[in-house]
């Protein structure tokens, strides 16, 4: 009897099991392997975890790696020798083609170019490049350039200033850019004369005159793609970086500060063309930004239109009349 | 000597914490610093997993190949440890480190970063053995005691060992072939690479032995 019982019961739960469970199948049932523990862990997606925090859930973020490869490698190596090449061409540009020379002799008649608030605000925009782009350099380029000339001790303390200098002064940087763009960018919209300049260069090579308005193509390049798009990928990507208690993960950080260095690198490289033409690469240039003033026969050789353009509006306010336009008359 | 290495085994932990608890206690570790954390994969649902994790001690470590002051070393039993004196704080290991290991304590205007902080393998830091100033910046020091981390040594189900990567290596063989699973040594490709064994750049700094 009992054994009947004990075959029917075992009858009825292997009917139940079959009538609950599908036929079983590799999913249904808790693996033998750990594929799913492996997949999950390596997937980087955050998992559960009692320490509270960004990113505690993870156990491997792999992109890690691919940052270090990037930086490390090419960033470091490409960058570098980017920045030697550029030195090198505007060494070699200045030895061939030496400063470029005021043709005429100077008229002692000077030219407003540059307003007091215009400088500022070059200034703070240049000040707070060069202590961004030095303390930028040193963390990039220092360990392999500078840390074994001075030491560990002294290239810390020298790498704790940078980088508050860097972290403190890069708003300002970006402060200066906005500011840089609503007072030049008037001046800065492509005129057909551009073109021209574009065509020959600007006449630096052939040394030929090209006429051009406040700014020639050259300059306007350089707020385009110089302080525009570049400075303000390199501050945006620095925001990300310097305000890291917004929660944002390692992975947007890894991507900011790739894009960082590549950005940074190559507005580091324009600024020195920018620089040197600003200085020794130009006669009488440096004296636009510094004192504001410019003499009237540099104002006809770099820039001949705006020359001609301010000229006809000192004539138009002393004989009383509206100022010009800024297109010449057909006459003239 | 030995490598020093630490090994979770996902078929024993059982989220208890009690890693994480003697970690912060041996230590005293800065506020809102973890140095070790469990986490739970598949959590409440059948195949549950817990893996206790904290900084792995690579052989080749990116932490210490992107730190632009060079503040890391490796001893000479592998474990990688930094100086805290040096470390400016920018964040650099923090991208690089696949276990999430290195933290900052937030030290106030804009969270500017405080001195890097992680696992030190209770062994302390470069400063003297025992000095105060080491207990302060880096926790304990066990392991020029001839002890072992406090973490594998207070854990309930001697999931998490530490210790000669050889002989927790071997451990870990005789659990897997007796229960005839879970051979998977977890972090271990990621940590020590396919060799594993020892540190590629071996390079230990003065008054660290």
């Amino acid at each position: 009897m009992k054994r009947i019982l004990f075959l029917a019961a075992l009858f009825a739960s292997a009917n139940a099991i079959a009538a609950e469970a599908p036929p079983a199948s590799a999913q249904d049932q808790p693996p033998h392997n750990n594929v799913k523990l492996w997949q999950d862990v390596r997937s980087g997606q955050p998992q559960f975890t009692t320490v509270r925090g960004v990113e505690t859930g993870v156990l491997i973020q792999s992109r890690g790696e691919t940052w270090r490869e990037l930086r490390n490698g090419p960033v470091t190596l490409y960058g570098g020798i980017l920045l030697c090449v550029v030195l090198a061409a505007i060494a070699i540009f200045y030895k061939l083609r030496g400063a470029v020379k005021l043709k005429a002799p100077l008229t002692g008649r000077k030219m407003a170019r540059f307003s007091y608030f215009e400088r500022s605000v070059h200034w703070s925009m240049a000040g707070s490049f060069v202590i961004l782009a030095l303390s930028g350099l040193n963390m990039l380029f220092g360990k392999h350039l500078l840390l074994p000339l001075v030491g560990h001790e002294v290239f810390s303390w020298l790498a704790v200033l940078c980088k508050n200098l860097h972290n403190f002064v890069g708003p300002l940087f970006l402060f200066s850019i906005v500011v840089a763009f609503f007072l030049f960018v008037k001046d800065n919209i492509w005129r057909a004369s551009d073109l021209h300049w574009i065509r020959t260069a600007g006449g630096l090579l052939s040394g030929s005159h090209v006429p051009a308005w406040r700014f020639n193509f050259g300059e306007k390049f350089w707020f385009w793609i110089g302080l525009v798009f570049v400075g303000l990928t390199i501050s945006i990507s620095g925001f990300v970086l310097d305000f890291a208690n917004f929660a944002q993960g390692r992975s947007i950080m890894q991507t900011a500060n790739i894009i960082h260095a590549v950005f940074a690198l190559m507005f580091i490289c324009m600024s020195l063309g920018h620089i040197y033409i600003g200085t020794i690469g130009m006669e009488g240039a440096l004296d636009a930004m510094r004192t504001g003033y410019v003499d009237e026969t540099w104002a006809r050789e770099h820039h001949e239109l705006w020359f001609e353009e301010q000229q006809r509006k000192t004539a138009a306010r002393e004989s009383g009349t509206a100022p010009a336009s800024g297109e010449p008359a057909a006459q003239s | 000597m030995a490598r020093m290495k630490f090994l979770c085994d996902s078929e024993r932990c059982i989220s208890c914490n009690g890693c994480v608890t003697a970690c912060k206690n041996e230590n005293e570790v800065p506020w809102g610093i973890n140095r070790r954390r469990v986490v739970t994969l598949s959590d409440g649902v059948p195949g549950e997993k817990s893996i206790s994790v904290a900084c792995m001690h690579c052989s080749d470590a990116p932490c210490m190949a992107v730190c632009p002051v060079d503040c890391f070393y490796h001893t000479d039993e592998g474990v990688v440890l930094h100086d805290k004196d040096m470390c400016i704080g920018c964040g650099y290991c923090f991208y690089a480190c696949p276990f999430g290991a290195p933290q900052y304590p937030q030290m106030g205007t804009f969270g500017v970063r405080g001195k890097m902080d992680k696992c030190t393998f209770c062994a302390g830091g470069p400063e003297p053995d025992h000095s105060e100033e080491e207990f302060k910046k880096y926790g304990g020091n066990r392991l020029a005691d001839g002890k072992l981390p406090l973490c594998a040594e207070m854990c309930s189900t001697k999931a998490l060992l530490a210790g000669d990567g050889d002989i927790v290596a071997e451990i870990f063989r005789g659990r897997a072939l007796n229960r005839g699973k879970g051979a998977d040594l977890w972090g271990w490709g990621t940590a020590y690479g396919k060799e594993g064994v020892k540190p590629k750049s071996d390079k230990a700094k003065e008054g660290t032995s």
